[in-house]
């Protein structure tokens, strides 16, 4: 019985690929000038033409035409997008198209092995099929949530691919597993600067679905993006806590306490001389530099907890400067 | 329903994971099948007929790729996923603070790497990649959120491996590492990191590429390897460790080697016993190195060359256990050795410190000895008699020139004198004269025989270091008897101006040929590497033409590709040309030289490191050098003649690159340019030109 199955999967996997591959287009429009092309991809969502890609410069012309599997090349208009998940939707003149079902897709976790959908690098023409690739879903996370790491503003949680999937042009393309069930859209090229490598990765359809249906309908009104964490009006700074750190001399010069004020906030906690600050709350601290900016996130009359390192241990410090009595602050009931 | 019997007998191509597939239903037979995530499989698959099981098995090789419905690809699934499972609580994520932003031009990152716990009382082992800005301080997040100062305790400078400790009062989960029989080029590889999230690894799936790699100190993987896993370990389906990710690269060394391959499918990793049987010496805080014998083998290819030690640097392990040129390495640690490349190999295993048995055979006869591999070499210097020879193949070596208050001198030694005997062994001709005291540094007493005229002597003298002056002009030509120059009709050589051609490369190239060029007197030759913008062949031609006509030079042209910059992999091209010339005309291997402004200087010492065999000198103007040069050998001489000028923004670079190479005992001529930086003046050129043709000083 299973010796059947097992036979049977390599048809099943030309399934799989002849199932997907007519629901997954190539889009055409802006770009084309130093290194941005002039394509990307995109899946179809309803049997009359809607269609679902990133939002993207290439989306940025009034002649947006659309390419399916059967070789027609047709004029998109553009309904909608989102632009904090940077999604987008497209609606052709079409009826009867093989379409992904948003409302079916599938959550993927780490260790899944799924396909890749797209026309990377825009290798397929006409109505030649885009390309599959295959691949293993490395961990299921958020885009760090730091400052700069991505630009992006998405914040949500992306399948993070072990193939190099996110090339030129595979933007909006589908990631699917291996019974071609939908589960993510592939999105931007993508920079790590943690590290500096690309990442590959899709948008999970669960993230977008609600956005995608409101643009469909005629809904949506964009969100306000999230608030990045403002900087107060009167800032936290080292001095204010009575804490000198040693002079910024080096591309990362860590944050050694170089000095305690006497009777300030610092010494009151305890903080000495020769301590290495490596945590604000539970960010991490890298550098004197981010530490000075990490301390402008914080409102100069709020306690501030402190981890530092002396000799192998680790201690935490709550400081708080005299804010309180500040008089320019007004009086407190 | 399918009927199978429709599908071709026979699947020959493997893809990924055939074979590890194969090997859990059977490993896991042994296990039982509790944790058998293919258990379903088990009985149908052994209940068919035994001429249909390979037909399935060799399927299953592509199965885990495409297949879809059937549960197998499901089953795969949660056993990639339990195999990290098992893993991840040996794996850490690692921190650090401070420290530098660049190294080796490559901007570091400041995020999260991996490290693998490798010893229950707190001992992490990681990629020594991500520790490559040497941060002012190291934390430890293990998977529990807990984070802990660490101290980094050792350095494996031939695998790029760093130990870390942090204190702990509950023992670390440590990972069990797979024997080196048990590996199979096919099976299943998991690289698993911990630097998206601390919560939870990450995995990229693949299969073990190759095994010995990297001299035989990798595993090889086409799972995506990046520094989002570097430190980490790289697993079988069981949760084992096959090894701990680097990067590395098998034509450069260094924390930042093989980076450049990251996620490229070619990914690189020390074997778990490897690191095991390491671990006890980093534990106790040593840092390891490659370990180094000292010698030299024969010919261009290590891979066809048989493995004959062609020098042994004075002071070295080889020597001090009386090894000598000549002998045939047969056997080491007991292995049998054939090629040049074995040799490299066992040695790539090898740390210093550590034994190493040789047998040889000397003159047909057996010898056995034992040395103890070193970290460092004393840097070779090559002895200097003082003399400039003839280049006539007679009987000895005429005097053309005797340089002044060298030993020779000292030693009355005068031109036209013959020096036909070196410590009562004939002299043939120059180039053994030159290969005899190529081997020895100065210091070293020889006894030469000397023929004055009618008169022979015998003369001593204490061997002084290369000098890095160029005689004065108005030497006599170094040429042999006068024989009509060939012309451009016989053989069909060409003389002049010549364009070169190379299949592999589109590279325009020219080629100056000496008007008087005779087979009999070989010439130097000097490849010119053009700054960025390339050059006017006939103004180059102009330069170039009376100073290779009169030092019977042959000069050498090729343009890069792209005008604007070289690229590393046109120093093939240039050894491609050089191998044209060679072909067709007779070159001097004593008189080869490198030659480039900015950016082609840089390419003039990347071209010279990569081609030791062939190329005796380098002179790069108003330019840097590019990578770490090789230890000085006593067969290869190279002469380094760097110029710049006093405001060059590269001036105190090339200062310290000189002083680098110095230190390497490198015979380096300093040239000052004035004030602003430029190419050579005409009479710079011809000093320069002079430069080479003394290159065969002995």
């Amino acid at each position: 019985m299973l010796a059947f199955s097992l036979f049977a999967a390599p048809a099943l996997a030309a399934d799989t690929f002849e199932q997907t591959h007519p629901k997954v287009v190539k889009i055409y429009g802006a770009g084309g000038f130093s290194g941005m092309e002039s394509y990307q991809s995109g899946i179809v969502i309803s049997p009359d033409g809607y269609i679902l890609t990133v939002f993207s410069y290439v989306l940025d012309t009034d002649y947006v035409t659309v390419g399916l599997s059967d070789g027609r090349e047709l004029d998109a208009r553009l309904i909608g997008a989102d632009p904090r998940l940077e999604v987008a939707v497209l609606k052709i003149e079409a009826e009867g198209l093989p379409c992904f079902d948003l409302s079916k897709a599938v959550k993927l976790t780490a260790g899944s092995r799924v396909l890749a959908f797209s026309n990377l690098f825009g290798v397929a023409l006409g109505d030649e099929p885009v390309s599959m690739q295959k691949g293993t879903v490395s961990i299921v996370t958020k885009l760090a949530a730091r400052r700069g790491v991505f630009e992006t503003p998405y914040r949500g949680p992306v399948y993070v691919i072990d193939a190099i999937t996110n090339n030129p042009g595979a933007a909006g393309g589908a990631l699917v597993d291996t019974d071609g069930c939908l589960a993510g859209i592939l999105g931007k090229e993508l920079h790590n600067s943690l590290n500096h490598t690309w990442l590959n990765y899709a948008l999970p359809v669960e993230e977008i679905r609600k956005s995608v249906e409101e643009i469909e309908e005629g809904k949506f009104v964009a969100e306000r993006d999230p608030e990045e964490a403002r900087k107060p009006q009167r800032s936290l700074d080292p001095a204010a806590l009575g804490i000198v750190l040693v002079p910024d001399v080096l591309e990362r010069t860590p944050p050694y306490v170089d000095r305690v004020l006497p009777s300030s906030p610092a010494e009151k906690a305890g903080l000495q001389p020769d301590d290495l600050i490596i945590l604000v709350g539970d960010r991490l601290i890298q550098s004197r530099r981010e530490l000075v900016e990490e301390m402008e996130f914080v409102d100069y009359a709020d306690p501030i907890e402190l981890t530092v390192i002396r000799g192998r241990n680790l201690l935490k410090f709550t400081l708080q400067s005299t804010a309180g009595r500040d008089p320019t602050r007004g009086t407190q009931p | 329903m399918r009927n199978y019997e429709n599908l071709p007998s026979s699947f020959g191509r493997g893809g990924e994971g055939g074979l590890e597939l194969a090997g859990i239903i059977r490993d896991d037979r042994r296990y039982g099948s509790h944790s058998n995530p293919l258990s379903k499989t088990e009985g149908a698959v052994f209940s068919i007929s035994k001429h249909v099981l390979l037909p399935i098995v060799a399927w299953l090789c592509i199965a885990p790729t495409f297949s879809a419905a059937d549960n197998v690809d499901a089953k795969l699934q949660a056993a990639l996923a339990e195999a990290v499972e098992r893993i991840a609580p040996a794996v850490v994520q690692i921190e650090t603070l401070g420290g530098l932003e660049r190294v080796e031009g490559n901007l570091l990152g400041a995020g999260p790497t991996t490290g693998l716990a490798v010893d229950p009382r707190g001992y992490i082992i990681s990629s020594a990649f991500n520790f490559a800005s040497r941060p002012a301080s190291i934390l430890v997040r293990l998977p529990d959120g807990e984070r802990k100062p660490a101290e980094l305790v050792a350095t494996d400078h031939a695998r790029m491996l760093v130990l870390l400790k942090i204190e702990t009062d509950k023992p670390l989960p440590v990972g069990r590492p797979v024997p080196r029989e048990e590996m199979r080029v096919g099976q299943w590889a998991i690289a698993v990191g911990r630097t998206f999230q601390l919560d939870r690894p990450n995995m990229a799936v693949g299969v073990l590429s190759a095994l010995d790699r990297i001299d035989g100190r990798a595993i090889q993987t086409d799972a995506a390897v990046s520094p989002n896993n570097y430190g980490g370990p790289l697993i079988d389906l069981h949760g084992r460790v096959l090894g701990v990710l680097v990067p590395l690269s098998p034509r450069a060394s260094g924390q930042m080697a093989g980076a450049e391959w990251y996620d490229s499918g070619i990914g690189f990793a020390i074997p778990a016993v490897d690191v095991g049987r390491a671990l006890p010496r980093l534990i106790n805080g040593e840092d390891l190195h490659p370990g180094l014998a000292g010698i030299g083998l024969q010919g261009p290819n290590p891979y066809t060359s048989p493995p004959i030690i062609a020098s042994c640097l004075p002071k070295c392990p080889a020597t001090a256990a009386g090894l000598k040129p000549g002998d045939k390495i047969v056997e080491i640690d007991g292995r049998p050795i054939a090629r040049a490349a074995e040799v490299k190999t066992e040695l790539g295993r090898k740390y210093a410190g550590d034994k190493l048995s040789v047998a040889a055979l000397r003159d047909g006869r057996r010898i056995e000895t034992e040395m103890q591999l070193a970290a460092k070499l004393e840097p070779f210097q090559h002895g200097f008699l003082g003399i400039l020879p003839m280049r006539s193949a007679e009987d000895g070596v005429a005097v053309r020139y005797v340089y002044p208050e060298s030993p020779a001198a000292a030693a009355g030694i005068e031109p036209g004198d013959t020096i036909h005997s070196l410590d009562g062994e004939p002299i043939a001709d120059r180039d053994k004269l030159m290969k005899k005291i190529g081997l020895l540094e100065p210091g070293v007493e020889v006894l030469l025989g000397v023929r004055h005229g009618a008169t022979e002597r015998e003369a001593k003298a204490v061997l002084a270091s290369l000098p890095t002056e160029p005689p004065p002009d108005g030497l006599p030509p170094a040429g042999v008897a006068q024989s009509p120059p060939v012309g451009t009709e016989k053989d069909g050589l060409q003389v002049g101006s010549v364009e070169l051609k190379n299949a592999e490369f589109p590279n325009e190239a020219w080629a100056y040929v000496p008007k008087g060029y005779r087979p009999e007197a070989p010439c130097g030759v000097a490849i010119w590497l053009h700054a960025p913008g390339g050059y006017e062949w006939s103004e180059l031609l102009a330069r170039w033409k009376p100073l290779c006509d009169r030092w019977n030079l042959i000069l050498l042209a090729p343009k890069s590709a792209d005008p604007a910059r070289w690229t590393p992999d046109e120093t093939d091209l240039v050894d491609r040309l050089l191998d044209q010339i060679g072909s067709s005309y007779k070159i001097d291997p004593a008189r080869i030289v490198v030659h480039g402004y900015k950016g082609g200087g840089s390419m003039a010492f990347l071209t010279a490191m990569n081609n030791r065999e062939m190329i005796r000198g380098v002179a790069a103007v108003e330019a840097i050098m590019m990578g770490r040069p090789p230890h000085n050998e006593p067969l290869r001489r190279l002469a380094v003649y760097l110029a710049r000028a006093d405001k060059s923004p590269l001036a105190r670079p090339i200062e310290q690159i000189a002083g680098v190479l110095q230190k390497m005992k490198y015979p380096v001529t300093m040239k000052g340019l004035g004030e602003t930086p430029r190419y050579l003046n005409d009479e710079e050129l011809a000093e320069l030109v002079r430069w080479i043709d003394a290159l065969d000083r002995i």
